[in-house]
């Protein structure tokens, strides 16, 4: 027979319509909607931070100084190529009024800022207006949260370092500060030219200075790019431009959305253990339909064909379905989105990520089909004859298998090839066939229990229990069905729950007790011993460690252009953060190599933090060049140090010698541990003495870090739910198909004289003790995962979370009782006469 | 006649189907004595299972009476009917109907558990052994033949010692020897337990070994069954 015999075989077949493909249809349009809906969000911002470049950044491109304003040869370069420049400062700062103190990221602007976009203030006027001022005192515009945390209305005044302000309005959008990324402090926004004066800017202050530049239509962006690096680079200059006006936003979003899809495809693989469920169940019900079409002459081939043709139509249809389903979920919440996402969003029709996920739609259709439809080709005519349970139960030929593997390889390589993530990518895939094989065992495990527990002597006596276990353990895959779909999708989402209530653990439970109450940063020389003084003599201070500060972009390591030699390392991305020491700090640990001498002048030697030298590959004896404040200094490394970064003590990577840096401008940074009760006196004192030193609640700025990471930790618990969604599909598919083995049961049941209460309590306990096997699995892979993930990915010290593993097998339990007892109504309300004869 | 053990006094049953209202039994009124083996033969559809399904409360007479052991089925509720068939009655079927999740031994248990008897599993073997299925006590129902399984149906049935057998053409899926080995047991059990047998069969061989017979046409008794059961 030709492929034109098995279509016609297929058609005719599928003329049934789509009874029995409900399950199948729905888990594939679901997973694949889910990760269509997240390649659509993930274009759409693309397209709005593409299409927003120029606003978010402020400007065509950007040059950038820590430290420092541009030299003249800078400034002649940007007024030659531009055609506006708009110089604007940004630091961190303490906004004051009356007894309220409150963290601020003021930034300075000029008469023509914002070169694009549009600012908005509440009251509505024009900025310049706004910041002219009133009462003789300059303008300034706030954010909401801030005047709120002041308790400012419009119309007050406020001090920053030690000159006063007119809030002119509150600041409700400025259009730059996506761009601007993640700051630990509300926005100030004033003149650069009104901070004259207010003792904020001193030499050795933490600032930038942006120049945003207006250019020609048709500027070649790459070409000034590698100008103005090869130029001024090494002077610290940094360079961002319009094409990619929020690289850390871009790389952000790309990051969520991978982990997105990566949650999309374990969902999609809950979906293929639905799929792979109602095509087993479709050939079941097809034996006799197979053995007449072999009695009659159709070969094994023609037979393999025409149903993987019907399932190749319908697999077509599901997706379909899926993108047209997260097409449409996506576009109708498109404003909710745009107006609840604080990026500029661009939604429209993308078929990148809709061809996405149709291929992956595609695979896992075949990888979770392949084997049920191979074994239609094994059955044979003799079939019609006799019961057909135990003839097929063993592996399928080798090619089908190889195939399945060859199939799912080529998944996991699109899914790590569009995601960029190979590693991730390999291990979540890793993940889900571990947690399947898992849930496979499991299964079988329960089954065996459930029988052996069934016979136990103590059970005998409460029928319900006997009968729900007997039920669990007996023949049928309902059970296995169940366990798998459930249990995958919960594994996903206690997986998620433990490495989210990890992470939370770690940034809120465990740092705290060794992190400091505050950091104080931009405390000048002359400032720093009646500083130390104040804190010395208050008694609910425990420990104050202070070191210099200064900041510095590394440019070279070993001669050759740092961004060469570790392209990706984040020490070598910006400007990082100096200090100095004449001899070995106390809480200091030097790894390899040694200290210089306390009074060393010889030429400047470093001591760099070990792991991060491991990572970048460097040695004892290389050379590092910093640019600090303009100039250039290259440093030997003497010694490695044991730096951890978790302790949110003082720590820098690079140490130079005292006599290295002593010389320049720089500013004192300081760690004050006290009691809770005495922070607010402690910031208070410390704001209105030294005006211009700046105080960040180490707690706060962990609550904000906190708030965005839970942000990131609910938007993949939604993509963890959407496989649990999916779990239920495919949960209430396995009831709805078991629905008439109940029905029948509870008619023998009742007929034998057992009355509903005690059906009821069977059919119950049934449900509840898959929920639990389901819940109690997904515990188990979820705690792996979380563990692999805390460990591994995170590099945290993992601690299994009981409430979430609590609250998902409960959520197991419930969602399988809810899913078996309304297929139980039914059962329980009719009388048994009528099911019995159906059966006949 | 002395006291019947199942009454049906003018009972109607119809359904509703997808073509319309079908009227199954269309008034019988039928005494059954205690310890009386009665068969009801009638060709297909003449309502002979849906009688017999009435007489054990496994469905509800759309009007008429349905008396058993003094107790008016039709205006007992569903559970009440099960412990009335717990207590009181046994069911053959056609088909078996035995749980496949359970074995044997735990299929013939189950009434004897839910009638909380603390030795269910002692008597369910007794009972087993006593169709000849001792040894086939850990298979469940797909591993065992259609006689077999029939076997398993009369021990579970038989197990509580009800007062009243009914049987729905018991060997209707059996062979000819199977059947005829089914047909002793169910006859000698329910004589050594002292139990009443109605039987539905297409048998004349089987209706011919019950005391009385029941020919249903159409709905309703015909009339030499009539003037049979009026003798």
């Amino acid at each position: 027979m030709s492929l034109a015999q098995s279509a016609r075989i297929a058609r005719r077949e599928l003329r049934g319509g789509l009874r029995g493909f409900k399950v199948f249809l729905a888990c594939l349009a679901l997973g694949v909607a889910a990760i269509a809906a997240v390649g659509l969000v993930r274009e759409s911002l693309s397209g709005g931070l593409m299409r927003e470049g120029a606003t978010m950044l402020g400007g065509d491109a950007e040059l950038r100084f820590t430290y420092r304003a541009a030299g003249e040869a800078e400034q002649g370069w940007m007024a030659e190529r531009a055609t506006r420049v708009s110089e604007i400062v940004d630091f961190r700062s303490m906004a004051r009024a009356g007894e309220n103190t409150a963290l601020t990221q003021v930034k300075g602007v000029d008469d023509i800022y914002p070169l694009y976009g549009e600012i908005r203030l509440e009251p509505a006027m024009p900025l310049d207006q706004a910041l002219a001022g009133a009462d003789g005192l300059p303008g300034a515009v706030m954010d909401p949260s801030l005047m709120a945390q002041l308790e400012l209305e419009v119309g007050d005044t406020f001090e920053l370092g030690t000159a006063s302000y007119y809030l002119a309005a509150a600041l409700t959008l400025e259009p730059d500060a996506a761009g601007s990324g993640f700051s630990l402090g509300p926005r100030t926004l004033l003149y650069r030219a009104d901070l004259e004066g207010s003792g904020l800017l001193a030499p050795g202050t933490l600032f930038e200075t942006n120049y945003r530049l207006a250019l020609p239509q048709g500027t070649d962006l790459a070409a000034m790019r590698e100008e103005a690096l090869s130029q001024f680079s090494d002077s610290g200059a940094r360079w961002r431009d319009s094409r990619n006006g929020a690289p850390g936003l871009n790389r952000f979003v790309d990051r969520i959305s991978a982990f997105l899809v990566l949650v999309g495809l374990a969902g999609l693989a809950v979906g293929g253990v639905g799929v792979s469920a109602a095509v087993r169940a479709y050939l079941e019900r097809k034996t006799p339909v197979i053995a007449v079409l072999k009695t009659l002459g159709a070969s094994r081939r023609t037979i393999l064909w025409a149903y993987l043709i019907q399932i190749g139509a319908l697999s077509a249809l599901g997706i379909a379905v899926g993108l047209a389903l997260g097409a449409a979920a996506v576009l109708a919440l498109a404003p909710v989105l745009e107006a609840r996402l604080p990026l500029p969003t661009e939604f429209t029709f993308y078929p990148g990520p809709l061809a996405e996920a149709a291929l992956y739609g595609a695979l896992t259709a075949l990888i979770f089909t392949l084997w049920p439809v191979s074994r239609a080709e094994e059955i044979r005519p003799a079939q019609l004859f006799r019961a057909l349970s135990d003839t097929r139960r063993h592996l399928p030929r080798p090619l089908v298998i190889l195939l399945t593997l060859a199939l799912a390889a080529l998944l996991v390589g699109a899914a790590a090839f569009f995601s960029g993530l190979w590693t991730l990518t390999i291990w979540a895939a890793l993940g889900v066939c571990f947690a399947l094989l898992l849930l496979l065992a499991a299964a079988a495990g329960i089954r065996r229990l459930s029988r052996r527990l069934s016979r136990a002597r103590w059970v005998r006596g409460w029928p319900a229990l006997r009968l729900a276990l007997g039920s669990v353990g007996g023949p049928g895959q309902e059970a296995s069905a169940v366990v798998l779909s459930l249990g995958l999708g919960l594994s996903v989402l206690a997986a998620v729950g433990q490495v989210s209530s990890n992470m939370r653990t770690a940034i809120q439970g465990d740092l705290p007790e060794v992190a400091p109450s505050f950091f104080f940063i931009d405390i000048q020389p002359d400032q720093i011993g009646p500083f130390l003084t104040r804190l010395d003599e208050d008694p609910q201070v425990n420990r104050v460690d202070t070191a210099p500060m200064l900041r510095g972009v590394i440019t070279r390591i070993n001669g050759q252009p740092a961004t060469e030699v570790a392209p990706d390392h984040w020490v070598v991305r910006g400007d990082r953060g100096l200090t100095y020491a004449a001899a070995q700090p106390e809480r200091v640990s030097v790894s390899e190599g040694e200290w210089w001498p306390e009074d060393y002048t010889g030429p400047p030697l470093m001591s760099f933090a070990a792991e991060e030298a491991a990572e970048i590959g460097l040695e004892i004896g290389d050379e590092i060049t910093v640019n600090v404040l303009g100039r250039e200094i290259t440093a030997t490394i003497a010694s490695f140090r044991e730096v951890d970064f978790s302790t949110m003590g003082i720590n820098f990577v690079m140490t130079f010698n005292a006599a290295a840096l002593q010389g320049a401008p720089h500013s004192h940074i300081a760690t004050v541990y006290a009691e809770a009760e005495a922070e607010p006196a402690i910031l208070r004192d410390v704001a209105q003495t030294w005006p211009n030193i700046t105080g960040i609640g180490v707690r706060e700025a962990i609550g904000r870090v906190a708030g965005l990471l839970e942000g990131i930790a609910a938007a993949i618990t939604y993509g963890a739910l959407a496989s649990l969604v999916t779990g239920g599909v495919v949960l209430i598919g396995a009831a709805a198909a078991g629905q008439p083995a109940r029905e029948f049961e509870a008619a023998v049941l009742k007929t034998l004289g057992a009355v509903r209460g005690r059906v009821l309590a069977y059919l119950v306990l049934r449900a509840a003790l898959l929920g639990l096997a389901a819940g109690v699995v997904a515990i188990v892979a979820g705690g792996l995962a979380g563990w692999g993930v805390t460990t591994f990915v995170m590099e945290g010290d993992y601690s299994f979370e009981p409430v979430s593993a609590v609250a998902i097998v409960s959520g197991g339990v419930l969602a399988t009782l809810i899913a078996g007892l309304g297929f139980a109504l039914r059962p329980l309300s009719m009388p048994p006469a009528r099911v019995l004869r159906s059966a006949e | 006649m002395t006291d019947p053990i199942l009454s049906l006094n003018d009972v109607t049953f119809t359904l509703d189907g997808n073509a319309g209202k079908v009227n199954i039994l269309k008034g019988i009124s039928l005494d059954v004595a205690k310890g009386e083996t009665l068969g009801l033969i009638g060709p297909s559809g003449s309502g002979k299972s849906s009688l017999l399904m009435l007489m054990g409360g496994l469905d509800t007479a759309t009007s008429g009476t349905v008396t058993a052991l003094g107790h008016d089925l039709t205006a007992m509720g569903e559970d009440a009917l099960a412990r009335f068939r717990l207590e009181h009655m046994g069911v053959v079927f056609q088909s078996f109907h035995l749980i496949g999740t359970m074995t044997a031994l735990e299929n013939v248990a189950t009434p004897l558990e839910l009638a909380g008897m603390s030795d269910a599993y002692e008597r369910a073997k007794a009972e087993l052994a006593a169709v000849g299925l001792g040894d086939r006590a850990d298979h469940y129902p797909s591993q065992m033949s259609g006689g077999e399984q029939q076997r398993v149906a009369l021990a579970r049935a038989i197990a509580p010692r009800p007062d009243i057998l009914l049987a729905d053409e018991p060997t209707g899926n059996l062979d000819a020897a199977t059947g005829d080995a089914v047909t002793d047991l169910l006859f000698d059990l329910s004589e050594k337990r002292g139990a009443t047998l109605v039987l539905v069969t297409h048998s004349r061989q089987l209706a011919a070994r019950c005391g009385r017979v029941v020919r249903l046409a159409d709905g309703l008794i015909s009339p030499e069954a009539k003037a049979e059961a009026a003798e």
